[in-house]
């Protein structure tokens, strides 16, 4: 998903649970930060680097592909950006065990990840509820793909086709250069290059079908790598409805006292009034819908949101002592972003799978391994 | 890592090492036997290739061409290790795209840093352009002059820093602590 949606639209799903304007704008602001808060940016501020959300494309560029390399990059990517559905999933066909295990990160809605991410953010701070909630929405956009390099599983067949609002279809062309923009008239997108390696940073996530997982308008058909030649449609539009209402429900669940997050509820009544409108930005061809949300929440709240300004908190944490930083907006970002990668780090490794790391059990074996992590020792003794 | 990853990225290392150390003893050799290297990388290359296809590729839409790839590399291989006359060119081109390429990365590395509000002057930035003042050097003396040693010792360098960065790797912690 774009900034659009992650920002102002989680800022009205926010409204629309019962937050206050600035609650949700704080939430809004997590959610957003999640695709900003990149190594080099916590480099700058003296933030850990262990708690990056994201990487810059010549990050990943740069990023070396051996096993702790690897692992690092699933563990940003599968923990944020592509919770994986089903960890014990089986392909049709017999496969190896290096096959499965990249198999079972592929991203998708409704998963037991996505309960344990949002259990996770209740009772902790608003930071932690944004971040829920960029993992939540993601499942949805970045369905059928994995968050770790996979030639085999995030290459899809080079035939996409565009279902357009008549039923028609078009082709789809892909181009490699990132500096032009997506012409949606012409639908032709920019992806990663093909790359036949493995493992290559290429294959990560949705990068070699470019940015159409991201836009809200889009309908499309094709076949993923994994798919055994079944064409898959994609309805955008329907998944980002789903996706605000189950954001809906999301944060009244974490705003009430008791109860349990269930799989598969979404919250249609509350927008019922608003449907029409959210149909309309949702089904809008276009690059960028931060307009047209950002009018409807300041409809919703009838206060002015301010845009995303990825400095806003900076002087905060630079200037705050070191007993002080964890108390900071980021500060409280850096500590609920480290506790998803632990939790989610921490399901995939005992289903057996190492892709993202190795997990050792606080309770059981005491500290071990990362030093940054021990803001959560500290945070849980508290 | 597991206890075998970190020992078999060990081990690794320290061979890497130890034929840096052959090859900068013995530079006059040194272009035979790092053209046998890489004529052996793409056997290896080719042979993982196939395992890859049988393994993993064969379940992609696809899949095919990673056989394909697998079955040219071999051919290449075998193609290269009958050629010798061909090899210390083939050897010095490969180091020039390597250092050049790497060294442009870098180099856009730290001015994507720079525009996310770091500064320009970074390691990242040094490095970089020492590669490529380095790949400029190495086509000046490999290409131009005919200077075989040079191209050793610049593939020596390679070797030591890909060496280095699997000893350090070996000791590196990258477990995650979690909390119930």
């Amino acid at each position: 998903m774009n900034a659009d949606f992650h920002y102002y639209a989680t800022y009205c799903a926010a409204i629309l649970a019962g937050y206050s304007h600035s609650e949700s704008l704080d939430i809004s602001y997590s959610d957003r930060f999640v695709d900003s808060c990149t190594r080099t940016f916590l480099d700058i501020i003296g933030g850990e680097p262990a708690a990056a959300t994201t990487q810059l494309n010549l990050e990943l560029m740069d990023a070396r592909t051996d096993i702790p390399g690897l692992q690092d990059i699933t563990r940003i990517w599968a923990s944020f950006h592509f919770l994986p559905k089903d960890l014990q999933a089986e392909p049709g066909n017999r496969c190896s065990k290096r096959y499965k295990n990249k198999f079972r990160l592929i991203c998708g809605t409704n998963g037991e990840l996505l309960k344990s991410t949002v259990t996770l953010a209740k009772g902790k701070s608003l930071q932690a509820v944004g971040i829920a909630m960029h993992a939540l929405s993601d499942t949805w956009a970045h369905t059928y793909f994995a968050g770790t390099p996979s030639l085999v599983i995030n290459n899809p067949y080079n035939r996409f086709f565009e279902i357009m609002p008549d039923g028609s279809e078009r082709k789809i062309t892909f181009r490699h250069s990132a500096s032009q923009p997506d012409d949606l008239e012409k639908s032709i997108y920019t992806s990663s290059l093909y790359s036949g390696s493995e493992n290559s940073i290429m294959n990560l996530g949705h990068g070699r079908a470019g940015h159409l997982p991201d836009y809200s308008f889009i309908r499309y058909k094709y076949l993923p790598a994994w798919g055994n030649y079944e064409e898959t449609v994609k309805d955008n539009p329907s998944d980002y409805k789903h996706a605000f209402c189950q954001m809906i429900y999301a944060m009244k669940y974490l705003r009430s006292e008791q109860g349990e997050f269930e799989l598969k509820r979404y919250d249609f009544d509350a927008i019922a009034e608003i449907e029409d409108e959210i149909d309309r930005i949702i089904t809008t061809r276009q690059l960028d819908s931060s307009g047209d949300w950002k009018a409807l929440g300041e409809k919703l709240s009838g206060q002015k949101i301010e845009p995303f300004d990825i400095e806003k908190y900076q002087a905060e944490y630079i200037n705050a002592s070191k007993e002080n930083k964890d108390n900071t907006f980021l500060g409280r970002f850096i500590i609920a972003s480290l506790a998803q990668k632990s939790m989610v780090t921490n399901k995939i490794y005992t289903s057996g799978n190492k892709l993202a790391g190795y997990s050792v059990d606080y309770k059981k074996r005491g500290f071990r391994g990362i030093k940054a992590y021990r803001k959560l020792v500290k945070e849980d003794k508290k | 890592m597991s206890y075998f990853q970190r020992i078999k990225s060990f081990v690794r290392g320290f061979f890497t090492l130890l034929l840096a150390l052959v090859l900068f003893i013995f530079p006059e050799k040194g272009i035979y036997i790092v053209a046998a290297i890489l004529t052996l990388m793409l056997f290896v290359y080719g042979f993982r290739q196939m395992v890859f296809y049988f393994s993993m590729a064969r379940h992609m839409v696809g899949g095919k061409s990673t056989l394909y790839r697998g079955i040219i590399a071999l051919d290449i291989a075998l193609f290269l290790s009958s050629s010798v006359a061909f090899s210390d060119y083939i050897v010095m081109f490969y180091l020039i795209f390597f250092y050049g390429f790497s060294g442009f990365i870098d180099v856009l590395r730290a001015f994507e840093a720079k525009n996310n509000g770091a500064s320009l002057l970074s390691s990242k930035l040094i490095t970089g352009v020492l590669s490529v003042l380095f790949a400029i050097a190495l086509f000046v003396t490999g290409i131009i002059i005919g200077d075989k040693e040079v191209v050793v010792f610049g593939y020596c360098l390679m070797l030591v820093y890909s060496a280095v960065v699997r000893i350090v790797t070996t000791f590196r912690k990258t477990a995650i602590v979690y909390i119930q």
